[in-house]
């Protein structure tokens, strides 16, 4: 795996408790990386060490395979939780000094972020002043000045905190923009939804530990146990004795239109998948089998208690 | 290095235009003429109201030639008793006081004052000295004899005044400045006060300005993009190239004032009159050489007090919350302000004193104390060593300043202890 970012063995202590614990992870270049866990496992500890405002007590963090230079840092994009501007700075001045400050000409930031503005359809903001924007408002802004100077790594931490769901989508957009464009982006969440729908790869932090990562995909699949949901028109009853040795149903089935039936059942190997369809098929009028994904929201929750696998 | 350029710029940008700074600047100068003129104008025009004052004189000798003035009207009553004065010219009668002179004032030389109201020392002192001169008169007279003695006095009485020049060595002193104590002495007041004020009031500004940027949480932000060293410079740079243009404005106010104005004000009115004093501060603030020399010294010193104590409160701002947490340093860190204006005042008794030379030496409380006496004439070498110190103690303070700094403003939570404050200091 090429990973751009290569966090190995860090531990963070502060005097009454542990931050971190040996905590490791790689991020593939060019993905959307997801970083979950409850309130106070450690999370913006671990972002605030990839950006150097901590230190940590051992191990490192390498960049491209190199441990980070300062000019490196400073060309990270990130975003802390707490949003930080200028209350009594005009938003385009404002944006303006954080441009220069990573780099930008005085032009090159200004035509940037007229672009941006109205792409984000707030260009009618830049001579407001940053006290008189709403907390979201501010975010929108704040987003554009971590990311404008295209930097290849970009960290957010909780960005969508703040955010209703019609803006928290659009940001969602732009987070995919950017990867497509080559930026690789982490970002640190609570909000499940999002993971599943934007994150390639995801680490679960819980008590200073890294308990789960990888790819979405394959942790959900490893999650969710072959489980199938199959419509069909038959009985609990017959369809148990034409699973027996195969498959077990699972809870409840529910009638659905047309007087088919949907029921939730658990193939334990999978190469006996076909000959399950088979049977349903010549016996149970199979109408459609559909592999049941857990919600990231049912594996975070899951892994946290401990009882995932 | 551009960096900090960015962050001065906008400092200075962001404080120079506000309103506040633009109106301060306009209106200090006017507030600090009227805090020179006011006090000779209220002993001009606010003086209280003519005091009437009963005089029993048992003597006769005084209330004859006791002249009435301005500030306070004798009236005559010899032939009235102590005790039923004080009965009748009690406080309801509208009389100040009653002077009792009885006869044996010549040998005894008491007299009483019985006051209605809370009574001057400018009053005694007029009442005293005129009773004075009257019995000291009425002794020449009554006990020598002589003749036309008003005459004879008023022959050879003869004011004084003291013209004080600086010694040049020649003993020519046509052409010489004349260094009058009381021009220094309000220079001295005035130049002093500008940078206690300069240093508190800028001072201050970068300690909260601190602490809202760490509260908001844009320092954040900004050490993602520079360092913390630059990110404090940045910001007391910024502060100060404020403070140094609104002191470049007052310099230009005041030096066009002394080439100008004071030259088309005080042309033929000034050889005319015989005061002195008056004489000396208009020559003072006419030479307009001397006062840019002034402005140069007060932006030097200006400028290396403000550098000391602004990282100390950068420093005090980075490791609270909030301005109020922050008070508790600032009291601190304004106690060698305070002693310096206490010993400021004691420069004035005699510039030279030791103690006026090792305050003005001493880093903390140089800057204010060097500055009230360089109009007293310092040598130069003095000035020049008390700068260097103060120069190389701002090195010395920054880079304690920086440390602590760079740790203070990620800590959030509770106002860190001095051992913490200290442990701080060791942090590679």
């Amino acid at each position: 795996m090429d990973s751009i970012l290569s966090v190995q063995h860090i531990t963070k202590s502060y005097t009454q408790h542990k931050a971190l614990d040996d905590l490791s992870l790689e991020v593939p270049r060019g993905s959307v990386y997801g970083l979950l866990g409850p309130n106070g496992a450690g999370k913006t500890t671990l972002l605030r060490i990839i950006n150097r405002i901590t230190m940590p007590d051992s191990g490192c963090v390498l960049l491209d395979g190199k441990p980070l230079t300062e000019s490196e840092v400073f060309n990270i994009g990130y975003m802390p939780e707490e949003r930080g501007l200028y209350k009594k700075m005009r938003v385009g001045e404002q944006a303006i000094f954080f441009a220069r400050l990573k780099g930008l000409g005085k032009h090159e930031a200004e035509r940037r972020l007229r672009e941006w503005f109205s792409r984000l359809d707030i260009l009618n903001w830049w001579d407001r002043k940053v006290e008189d924007l709403s907390k979201g408002m501010a975010q929108k802004v704040q987003f554009i000045t971590t990311v404008l100077h295209e930097p290849k790594l970009l960290i957010f931490d909780e960005p969508f905190s703040g955010f209703d769901p019609i803006n928290a989508n659009l940001l969602k957009e732009e987070i995919l923009r950017l990867r497509d464009r080559g930026a690789t982006v982490i970002f640190s969440t609570h909000n499940m939804a999002s993971v599943e729908e934007i994150c390639d790869h995801i680490t679960l932090i819980d008590r200073s530990r890294n308990i789960l990562s990888g790819s979405v995909d394959d942790i959900r699949r490893t999650a969710g146990g072959n489980i199938f949901e199959i419509t069909h028109r038959s009985s609990h009853e017959e369809l148990s004795a034409t699973l027996a040795g195969l498959a077990t149903p699972l809870g409840e089935s529910r009638g659905i239109v047309g007087g088919y039936t949907a029921t939730k059942i658990h193939i334990p190997h999978n190469e006996d998948i076909r000959e399950v369809i088979r049977r349903l098929n010549d016996r149970c009028e199979l109408r459609s089998l559909q592999e049941m994904m857990p919600s990231m929201n049912d594996i975070f929750i899951r892994a946290v208690n401990g009882t995932l696998k | 290095m551009k960096k900090i350029y960015l962050i001065i710029a906008r400092e200075f940008v962001e404080r120079a235009r506000k309103k506040s700074f633009i109106l301060t600047t306009l209106l200090m100068p006017i507030f600090m003429i009227g805090m020179m003129v006011a006090p000779s104008l209220m002993m001009l025009y606010g003086g209280s109201e003519q005091k009437q004052v009963v005089v029993i004189d048992h003597s006769g000798i005084v209330s004859p030639r006791l002249q009435s003035s301005k500030e306070v009207l004798f009236t005559a009553e010899n032939n009235m008793d102590k005790a039923e004065a004080c009965k009748i010219y009690n406080a309801e009668s509208g009389i100040f006081g009653i002077l009792y002179i009885d006869e044996r004032v010549g040998d005894s030389g008491n007299v009483e004052f019985i006051i209605n109201s809370s009574s001057s020392l400018m009053l005694e002192e007029l009442i005293t000295s005129q009773i004075e001169n009257i019995v000291e008169q009425e002794k020449l007279k009554e006990r020598y004899n002589i003749d036309n003695l008003d005459q004879m006095l008023q022959d050879v009485a003869t004011p004084i005044t003291l013209s004080t020049f600086e010694n040049n060595g020649t003993g020519n002193n046509e052409d010489m400045e004349s260094t009058s104590a009381g021009i220094n002495y309000i220079l001295g007041i005035v130049l002093g006060m500008l940078l206690y004020m300069v240093i508190i009031i800028y001072g201050q500004m970068v300690l909260t300005s601190v602490v809202e940027e760490k509260a908001s949480r844009v320092l954040d932000v900004i050490v993602t993009s520079c360092r913390p060293f630059e990110i404090m410079m940045g910001k007391i740079l910024g502060i100060a190239s404020v403070a140094l243009t609104q002191i470049a404005i007052w310099a230009v106010l005041v030096i066009a004032a002394s080439k100008f104005l004071i030259p088309a004000l005080f042309t033929a009115d000034v050889a005319a009159t015989s005061d002195m004093m008056l004489q000396g501060v208009i020559g003072t603030l006419g030479d307009t050489a001397y006062i840019a020399q002034l402005f140069v010294y007060l932006v030097l010193f200006i400028l290396g007090g403000f550098l000391l104590y602004a990282s100390l409160y950068a420093a005090s701002g980075s490791a609270v919350d909030s301005v109020q947490d922050g008070q508790q340093f600032n009291t601190i860190i304004m106690m060698p302000i305070i002693i310096a204006m206490i010993v400021m005042m004691s420069v004035f008794n005699d510039p030279n004193s030791p103690v006026a030379f090792w305050a003005s030496m001493i880093p903390f409380t140089s800057p204010i104390v060097m500055i009230a006496r360089i109009p007293f004439g310092i040598p130069t070498w003095e000035i020049v060593v008390s700068l260097v110190v103060l120069y190389l103690s701002f090195i010395f303070t920054t880079w304690l300043a920086a440390k602590i700094y760079r740790i203070g403003i990620f800590m959030h939570g509770k106002r860190p202890s001095w051992r913490e404050l200290g442990s701080w200091l060791k942090v590679k």
